[in-house]
């Protein structure tokens, strides 16, 4: 076992060590002299990654040479980012903590709940009132935006020139795109996309970084608005959920780091427990702000986080739903210039449905509705897997980000207008359906292009025009066209660095499919499928439910959005087929994108083929332990080791050199560096005015400083540090004969970030976290393994 | 007449009692005698017959026996009059249908109409007025019916959108007069075509423009519609004077130079920026006893 860093002092890392210079693994650190570790017999090592895409055969032969060179791979799925962390959802019962409790009264606790309660109604009042600005903002400047296009092109249809309208439309289009996409690109690259893959791990419980921050929310508005307003295939409803998110995370804290502002309130919920919780209820509002419904809201945080949850928590979060939607339809009736009157619920609303039922004979069409959606949702989201890996690889420097956002919008705005030109679709304004901004183009006079009623209008408009407009509104040439060119812009676009969700282009997508299947229907002579429209509604849930692949909350937030339950039975007949169809196929298109960012994303329940495995084949061996009273620079030296970045501690007793010691606690880095920022050592007890709180540690939450930030001197290193008093003393553990399954049931369930694995006399032999688990994947050819990189 | 007036209530109560109550005895009671059966079936027969039947005997009774005849002969003459108006109206509106000219040419008709339909259902008079005994008197309520679809049709035609006073607007007028303008213009060049969608491009695109001005304004009626909807239907399809779609090569280029960029930009990166590698970092694992099994191994 080559010990491959020199053994320098602290003082001296930070200069000695060149960027990638430490990435060696570092085996017998200065702090791991004393940590015992288990010698298991045989010598041989533990292959890893046999079976992943890339053939390590010759690496494993020595594993001298794995740490000298280690391998660099293109980026692929089968990784594991070493960036994301675990989020602490387990409460760190130390003797503070305990201490703290046992102040509180009965009272405390009711003021507690209370404030729980008033968190829950801001988050969903702050969530609604964004809603509402982005939609108002998206509606003016787009109005602004058609109107001066429109006046162009018709002008140009009179006079000539119409290559300039089209160039026109393309540099107005890109322009602001390009606005949307350099404020992503350059200041937050997480705001990138539609934020709800990133909400999915937070619920799972992964720290991505930087995903709950204000300056990630004013990025995403801004960008939601530019990228919409471009005119890309884009809605605004999926940065929706991340904005509440991030809205929660924000209020639930009562102070903003990046503002630099502490508000002196909330101060109980300064941890990952209750924060998460928050987000949980802020990912629902915005939901709810969306579609108009709260309920699907609730159902969407229960089916994304459900691992750790409770009945009182539903409730609030239905509460901040009912908030949020209450507050965008408020605001929105001001807007409108009738306040009180309550009619617009969401983002998008997809209008009453006149025809109203359905009948039974149409039932097994909606179920091939499914199948079709299902289908063309896995080819969607094959193509796009694709194409992410394209963009990982080779498209990765933030200039390129924002030229090949340009180029999307520009070609968006093409392909449009030459569909458009090439029309031959003329159809006469209704008595009741104003078209909004009609292109008459080569139309007769009086008439306008069909095909521009989808393309010339915002997103969410287009979906309620194949919803309601008459039947005969469109022909079937021009629907077929329009979704076979949207699905491929709208697969381009999705992954680009704008922030922008996939929810309307998907239902969009399918609302045309569908539309199309219920005009051939209505021609097909039998008199009996009256309304298209029913079918858009069923096209455009199947071909979601294909892409996203979400199951119950999908179904209620599309029946509340229709406003119309009897559309319960059907959507989710639909939603079934479409999601059995396309899991044959492919995964959801989230799910895909999670795994391309290589998050440690926990499943339900572990892979179904690794019964075999066994707590000490997952674990990390050995462990990192300090002692109960540890040395000063044992501990810094543990911290600032760049090789081996852990968490979580074991604190260990009664040692011999060569055996693991008892376990007797445990502690987290965010803790040890809170404990040398504060310089609580048993040597200066004396000087120090008072004793540390649990509030030391929650100012310090969530940006806890970097090791190298704390300055610790030559004579600090030689004092010592009580862990006794702060160390969590009751962590889980389990024998090194569990199985796989039970140890993630465990995990998943208690939310854990550190699973202490212990012998038959509770000696630590191990300690199993989120990545050790997440590692194991079913795959085509049965259990693979992934690989941890650095990204 | 006093003790006849009596005797027809008497007769009147029986025949009704007669009528409503012995099909209900007989489907209630199981216990029906036999000799009652020709009888039911009798009046069962007669019993549509005697409710559609309009003999004057019948109604006659019923109106004499009804309230005060004075207050019913003044009722009677505004029906007339209404039935008169209601006349006069259709009749002209009927022959305007196609095409519509109904908001022009039967104004003064619907407006005399609406008067006296407005005196009707405006008497108010106790106890027993005009209002109840014409408008609410019956279930059909025929007069408040036959007026009410008129007014729907007038709602919906938005005919009082180009009236104003007693009269047509003046905006209307204006339509009107451009109109016959652009009209005669295509009536002296309705032999060349080409030479036709020349000359009157300039009326024609006055009258289209002041059309778009008025339906922003929403002055429009179903009259200025329909005559603007004939008249572009002349100019677009049988004159066909619509724009020609002449620009198909620049835009092509322009479109297709548009989408090649992508492509290129694609290409470029794929050969020129450098591949995003990923470093592997080997975590320390325990050394299991049968570690040189893999884990395809295990499960194969």
């Amino acid at each position: 076992m080559a010990n491959i860093t020199k053994r320098v002092s602290w003082s001296s890392l930070c200069e000695d060590r060149a960027p990638g210079e430490g990435t060696a693994l570092l085996d017998d650190t200065p702090g791991a002299r004393r940590c015992r570790r288990q010698e298991f017999s045989g010598g041989s090592l533990f292959r890893i990654g046999r079976l992943s895409t890339i053939d390590l055969d010759e690496e494993v032969t020595s594993k001298e040479e794995t740490l000298k060179q280690p391998n660099e791979i293109p980026h692929n799925e089968k990784l594991l980012s070493l960036k994301y962390e675990s989020l602490d959802y387990d409460n760190i019962e130390n003797q503070l903590f305990l201490e703290e409790e046992g102040q509180m009264s009965p009272m405390g606790f009711k003021c507690v709940e209370i404030s729980r309660w008033v968190i829950c109604g801001l988050i969903g009042f702050l969530t609604g009132l964004i809603a509402c600005f982005i939609d108002i903002v998206v509606e003016i400047v787009a109005a602004y935006k058609y109107k001066i296009v429109k006046r162009y092109i018709d002008q140009f249809v009179v006079e000539g020139g119409l290559c300039a309208s089209v160039i026109l439309w393309a540099i107005l289009n890109s322009a602001f795109v390009m606005a949307g996409s350099l404020v992503v690109a350059i200041f937050e690259p997480i705001a990138a996309g539609s934020g709800i893959p990133q909400i999915k791990c937070y619920l799972n419980g992964v720290k991505i970084p930087r995903v709950v921050r204000l300056k990630t929310l004013v990025v995403k508005v801004f960008g939601v608005i530019c990228s919409v307003v471009g005119g890309l295939a884009v809605g605004k409803e999926g940065p929706m959920i991340h904005s509440g998110a991030v809205v929660a995370a924000g209020v639930s804290q009562g102070r903003s780091t990046s503002l630099k502002k502490d508000l002196k309130i909330f101060e109980y919920f300064r941890r990952d427990t209750e924060k998460r919780d928050f987000v949980s209820a802020g990912a629902a509002a915005g939901v709810s702000a969306a579609f108009g419904a709260p309920v699907g809201g609730v159902l969407f945080s229960l089916e994304e986080g459900a691992s750790f949850w409770n009945q009182m928590l539903t409730w609030r979060i239905f509460f901040a739903s009912m908030i949020s939607t209450f507050t965008l339809n408020f605001f929105r009736s001001i807007y409108n210039g009738n306040p009180g009157e309550l009619a617009n619920p969401g983002l998008i609303n997809f209008g009453q449905f006149e025809s109203g039922a359905y009948k039974l004979y149409e039932i097994p069409i909606f179920i091939c509705m499914g199948a079709v959606g299902g289908v063309l949702g896995a080819g969607f989201n094959a193509l796009n897997y694709w194409l992410t890996i394209f963009r990982i690889r080779y498209i990765h420097r933030s200039y390129l980000q924002v030229i090949e956002a340009i180029l999307a919008a520009a070609a968006t705005a093409t392909v449009s207008y030459i569909l458009m030109y090439c029309s031959d679709d003329c159809q006469t304004p209704g008595e009741h359906q104003a078209v909004e901004y009609p292109l008459q183009l080569f139309c007769p006079d009086g008439q306008h292009n069909s095909i521009a009623t989808v393309f010339f209008n915002t997103p969410e408009r287009s979906v309620r025009n194949l919803f309601h407009n008459f039947p005969g509104s469109y022909n079937s040439l021009t629907l077929f066209l329009f979704t076979f060119t949207y699905f491929f812009l709208a697969c381009w676009t999705y992954g680009l660095t704008v922030s922008a969700g996939v929810f309307i282009p998907s239902l969009l997508l399918g609302a045309a499919w569908g539309r199309l299947i219920g005009n051939l229907l209505t021609n097909s002579g039998v008199s009996i499928f009256a309304d298209p429209g029913k079918y858009a509604l069923m096209g455009a849930a199947a071909q979601l439910g294909g892409i996203v692949r979400m199951t119950l909350s999908l179904t209620v937030i599309m029946v509340e959005a229709t406003g119309n339950v009897t559309y319960g039975l059907p959507i989710m007949l639909v939603l079934m087929t479409s999601k059995i169809v396309g899991d044959y196929f492919a995964e959801g298109l989230y799910d895909i994108h999670i795994k391309l960012q290589s998050v440690p994303f926990l499943g339900w329940e572990a892979p179904a083929t690794s019964h075999s495995f066994t707590a000490r084949e997952v674990m990390s061996s050995p462990v990192m332990c300090f002692n109960r009273t540890e040395k000063v620079g044992t501990i810094v030296d543990v911290l600032s080791n760049t090789s081996a970045k852990h968490n979580g501690f074991p604190i260990v007793s009664d040692f011999t050199t060569n055996e693991p010691g008892r376990i007797c606690g445990l502690i987290l880095r965010s803790q040890l560096i809170v404990l040398l920022k504060h310089k609580v050592f048993v040597e200066r007890a004396q000087l120090k005015q008072r004793k540390l709180l649990l509030k030391d540690f929650r100012d310090a939450y969530p940006r806890f400083p970097p090791i190298q930030s704390i300055h610790v001197s030559q004579d600090e290193r030689e004092c010592t540090m009580d862990l006794t008093e702060f160390m969590n003393p009751t962590p889980y553990t389990v024998p090194q004969e569990t199985s796989l399954p039970r140890v993630f049931k465990l995990f998943r369930a208690l939310g854990l970030r550190h699973l202490v694995v212990v012998d038959n006399e509770n000696r630590v032999v191990g300690l199993v976290t989120r990545k050790d688990l997440a590692r194991y994947h079913l795959g085509k050819h049965g259990l693979e393994e992934l690989q941890l990189a650095q990204t | 007449q006093e003790f006849r007036r009596v005797f027809f209530l008497f007769l009147l109560k029986i025949i009704c009692s007669l009528i409503l109550e012995a099909p209900l005895a007989a489907q209630s009671s199981a216990m029906v005698s036999l000799h009652l059966v020709p009888r039911l079936i009798a009046l069962l027969l007669l019993l549509p017959g005697r409710i559609r039947s309009s003999s004057p005997v019948f109604n006659s009774l019923l109106s004499d026996l009804q309230g005060d005849p004075e207050l019913e002969e003044r009722c009677r003459d505004l029906l007339r009059d209404f039935g008169r108006r209601y006349e006069s109206y259709v009749k002209c509106a009927v022959p305007s249908a196609r095409p519509v000219r109904i908001c022009e040419n039967c104004h003064i008709q619907f407006e005399m109409l609406r008067v006296v339909y407005n005196n009707i259902s405006s008497d108010q008079a106790d106890p027993e007025n005009c209002r109840d005994s014409l408008l609410r008197a019956d279930r059909l309520m025929l007069v408040y019916m036959l007026f009410q679809n008129l007014e729907d049709v007038w709602d919906v035609a938005h005919c009082s959108q180009c009236l104003s006073g007693d009269g047509l607007s003046n905006i209307t007028l204006r339509y009107m007069a451009k109109l016959n303008q652009s009209l005669s213009c295509f009536e002296s060049q309705k032999n060349n075509h080409s030479e036709l969608c020349r000359v009157c491009r300039a009326d024609y695109k006055d009258l289209n423009e002041f059309y778009s001005i008025m339906e922003k304004n929403q002055t429009l009626c179903i009259d200025i519609e329909d005559s603007m909807n004939a008249t572009r239907r002349l100019w677009s399809k049988d004159f066909n004077c619509s724009f020609p779609r002449e620009e198909t090569v620049p835009v092509i280029a322009v479109s297709s130079f548009m989408l090649f960029l992508p492509i290129i930009f694609y290409l470029s990166s794929f050969l020129h920026s450098e591949q995003k590698k990923r470093r592997l970092i080997h975590p320390k694992r325990a050394k299991s006893n049968n570690s040189l099994m893999n884990i395809q191994d295990k499960h194969s």
